[in-house]
């Protein structure tokens, strides 16, 4: 016999809050743990990267009644004061992923989730490679070596399920909406390519405020884009069908 | 009389890399002596900045803030993937 379930994934990525958003972002959390089981950030929490403002998005997450996992986003890098920020929403009690992953046990469901900042390159056929420059060499190695270690901890994480968090993309198709010109600078296929091989149930990314909210990997892994802007509601709500055998 | 493509350009680079307000999703058109700015944000005061910044950075021109303001309150209806 089984039973089936569902895990429920609140997400959002780009609420970009800056100082001024002390004590407004919480109010639309309400009553987020009678909808999901987890809630999970794509990146872009805050404006400029600054302290203060990553301050200000530990504060307004601190204590939720459930879960919350986190990845920064560029703009949270613009201060480079990316690890003092992840430090602050770490002592909130916010999960922050940085090339790793972790296993949450939601229900008799174990859910394992994999991610970080991700980066850029453009997409096969039309993008950049390791040759040539220094600096381009180095932009493709940074994302290649993203990939690589998403790929190695979705292949050593146990769970029922498994979804990738991001901030860029891994496909075009949730770019749509965007100008083609800025495609390699909203994500990359190699982060695609990596979860294609190792596994995933449901990829999450933000970064593309005029992008699409829906795609799928060439591997058949559903792609979502939940930045703010092309949600345009305070969080989406992802179920994923669990069959809890027994 | 510099080309408005340049203009438009310089702009654009202000509104992301101002520290007040690093936005950049924002589109900067620019058509004879009028600057628009098109783009969505979360709140006035970030479009109000931009504008700003935009005005700022082009002070000859004549300036269209057209920028949507977005407060996303609620959440939607739940996706099921199966």
């Amino acid at each position: 016999m089984s039973i089936l379930t569902d895990l429920r994934i609140a997400a959002v990525g780009d609420i970009h809050l800056g100082e001024d958003g002390r004590g407004h972002y919480r109010r639309k959390l309400q009553g987020i743990e009678e909808r999901a089981d987890v809630f999970m950030l794509a990146g872009d929490l805050t404006r400029h990267g600054t302290l203060e403002e990553g301050k200000v998005v530990a504060d307004e997450l601190r204590d939720l009644p459930i879960p919350a996992v986190a990845v920064l986003g560029n703009h949270d890098y613009h201060s480079d004061m990316e690890h003092e920020i992840a430090e602050e929403l770490r002592d909130a009690g916010v999960i922050v992923l940085d090339d790793d992953g972790v296993v949450l046990q939601c229900g008799d469901m174990k859910l394992g989730v994999v991610g970080g900042k991700g980066f850029g390159g453009g997409f096969a056929g039309k993008c950049a490679s390791e040759f040539g420059e220094r600096e381009i060499k180095n932009f493709v190695a940074h994302t290649r070596s993203i990939a690589e270690a998403w790929k190695l901890a979705l292949k050593e994480i146990v769970a029922d399920e498994r979804v990738v968090l991001s901030h860029y993309s891994p496909i075009k198709e949730t770019l749509e909406g965007e100008p083609a010109e800025i495609y390699p600078f909203l994500g990359s296929y190699l982060l695609a390519e990596a979860v294609d091989t190792a596994g995933a149930d449901l990829i999450l990314h933000g970064h593309a405020h005029k992008g699409s909210p829906k795609g799928m990997t060439p591997g058949g892994i559903r792609v979502r884009n939940v930045a703010l802007p092309v949600l345009g509601r305070a969080y989406g709500v992802y179920c994923l069908d669990c069959e809890n055998g027994s | 009389m510099e080309a408005p493509q340049y203009v438009a350009a310089r702009v654009q680079q202000a509104l992301a890399e101002d520290g007040r307000t690093n936005e950049l999703g924002i589109r900067v058109d620019i058509r004879g002596d009028q600057l628009f700015l098109r783009g969505q944000v979360s709140e006035v005061e970030q479009r109000t900045r931009l504008g700003q910044v935009a005005h700022e950075t082009a002070p000859e021109l004549r300036l269209h803030n057209e920028i949507n303001v977005v407060d996303a309150t609620e959440p939607g209806e739940d996706e099921h993937l199966d």
